[in-house]
């Protein structure tokens, strides 16, 4: 099974990449100068801004008062907000639940506003990657940083990482992965379950990369940084 | 992949951490007394960051994580500008940029007694210190020192107030003299007060000396000692 995929490695994808290489990456902090923290994000050509008001007090009506509400609004490009938009707000919120410390300030509320300005495939997992960017520039508590990552597996059977819209269309089925502790959000549709672990594996790998880049974003405060 | 890096913590000082990194590993540090500051948390047996910023330590064992930010977290002992939001029978409700609005004990001044309440309209500008402070709970707020006097805490006249980040407020507190307002010092005249919550507030005899000093703090933030002092003097020689 390994060697069939080693000797598959060699796809020809649109853009010319290979099949594990991400598109470039690029990233400002501190871009808005109301919210309190802010971000944005682009793999290639998506692009996404989060911004995070931080703390307000107050929790909604029967919600745990002794933990913070993380609230997620998901604004898509054109059109009106619909069942995809709620869905991904609460995958959202569910991934940022499990990484922000709701503990240090019981009943109070945080809000995150995801604005998709460009999408060209692979959207949730890079408002994944700015919303964790944004809500370290705003200094909310955090257990540590997640990195998203999307695989997909089209039909001749092997795994690539980071589609473009064109890819995502064609392909049976996709996996979006967030580390560093264990896999969080999971979409599969469709059977991905041989190509599942070689997923995971190749999304660790690619994980290590995204880690080192946001690493050296907190040595320049307010510059953008580009990463190939 | 998570950063797990428990290496001597000599090698974090002074550098940039992100949320995750173990900074300390207790198991191999007994009978030794750490003192952890903001920014840190204990997971059983590692210290690791919750705050990206920079690893500070103070001898003989304190430990933490000096970052910047919009917002203000109250801490005890802290000196903030705050704005009257409302007024209650026993407290005024004050806005120091946290997660909860502050209260002024209507008799926290000095010789502060029933009969001699002041009043302050809804938008005073005041020099406060942090009395109490802990999570989950309105900060309180005083205007008098710990002895009771006044030392200058109260309403703040005239003057202009704008906004920074809060590791901008702790450099302009830092001693010795930040090195643009000392620059500035040298051949203006002006008032300061700096709260440590991200409120600068500024007064001089003209109106242009208070836009030059407030432009030139708010440039200062990314700039280093010798570029902040080449900033001011070409601010300087812009006005002249």
């Amino acid at each position: 099974m390994i060697t069939e995929r080693e000797r598959a490695m060699e796809v020809d994808r649109e853009d010319g990449r290979t099949q594990n290489q991400l598109r470039p990456l690029a990233c400002s902090r501190n871009i808005l100068h109301r919210a309190h923290g802010s971000a944005s994000w682009s793999q290639g050509d998506t692009e996404v801004f989060a911004a995070v008001y931080g703390r307000k007090a107050g929790t909604r009506k029967n919600e745990n008062p002794e933990k913070a509400w993380i609230e997620v609004i998901w604004k898509p490009k054109t059109g009106q907000i619909g069942k995809l938009e709620k869905e991904y707000e609460m995958i959202l919120k569910g991934t940022l639940q499990s990484i922000c410390i709701l503990t240090v300030n019981p009943n109070s509320t945080t809000s995150i506003i995801i604005q998709v300005v460009n999408d060209d495939g692979a959207v949730l997992p890079s408002a994944i990657n700015a919303a964790c960017v944004a809500l370290v520039d705003a200094g909310i508590p955090m257990k540590h940083l997640a990195v998203a990552i999307c695989c997909c597996a089209p039909k001749s059977g092997y795994v690539i990482l980071d589609p473009t819209k064109l890819e995502e269309q064609k392909i049976k089925a996709f996996a979006y992965l967030v580390f560093p502790n264990s896999v969080h959000s999971v979409l599969p549709e469709g059977s991905l379950m041989d190509d599942y672990f070689y997923c995971l594996e190749r999304g660790c790998a690619e994980s290590v990369k995204l880690s080192d880049f946001l690493r050296s974003l907190k040595q320049h405060p307010t510059d953008s940084s580009k990463a190939g | 992949m998570e950063q797990k890096q428990s290496n001597s913590p000599a090698s974090f000082i002074d550098s940039t951490v992100v949320p995750g990194d173990v900074v300390l590993d207790l198991s191999s540090m007994t009978n030794q007394t750490v003192k952890l500051g903001g920014g840190l948390r204990q997971d059983c047996d590692a210290i690791s960051a919750m705050k990206a910023g920079t690893l500070r330590f103070s001898k003989p064992n304190k430990y933490w994580v000096e970052s910047s930010q919009k917002r203000y977290v109250p801490c005890v002992e802290d000196t903030v500008l705050g704005i009257v939001v409302d007024s209650k029978a026993d407290n005024f409700l004050i806005d120091v940029k946290g997660p909860a609005v502050g209260f002024l004990p209507v008799l926290a001044f000095e010789g502060g007694t029933r009969r001699n309440i002041p009043k302050f309209e809804v938008g005073t500008l005041l020099y406060l210190r942090v009395v109490k402070a802990n999570f989950g709970m309105n900060p309180e707020l005083s205007c008098t020192d710990a002895g009771g006097k006044a030392a200058e805490f109260g309403p703040l006249k005239d003057g202009y107030m704008f906004e920074t980040s809060t590791g901008l407020s702790r450099k302009l507190l830092s001693s010795p003299t930040c090195p643009v307002l000392e620059a500035l010092g040298k051949k203006l005249s002006f008032e300061i007060a700096v709260g440590l919550n991200g409120r600068v507030w500024v007064n001089a005899a003209s109106p242009d000396t208070i836009v030059v000093v407030a432009n030139a703090i708010m440039n200062s933030e990314s700039l280093s000692g010798a570029q902040q002092i080449i900033m001011v003097e070409h601010l300087l020689k812009s006005i002249q």
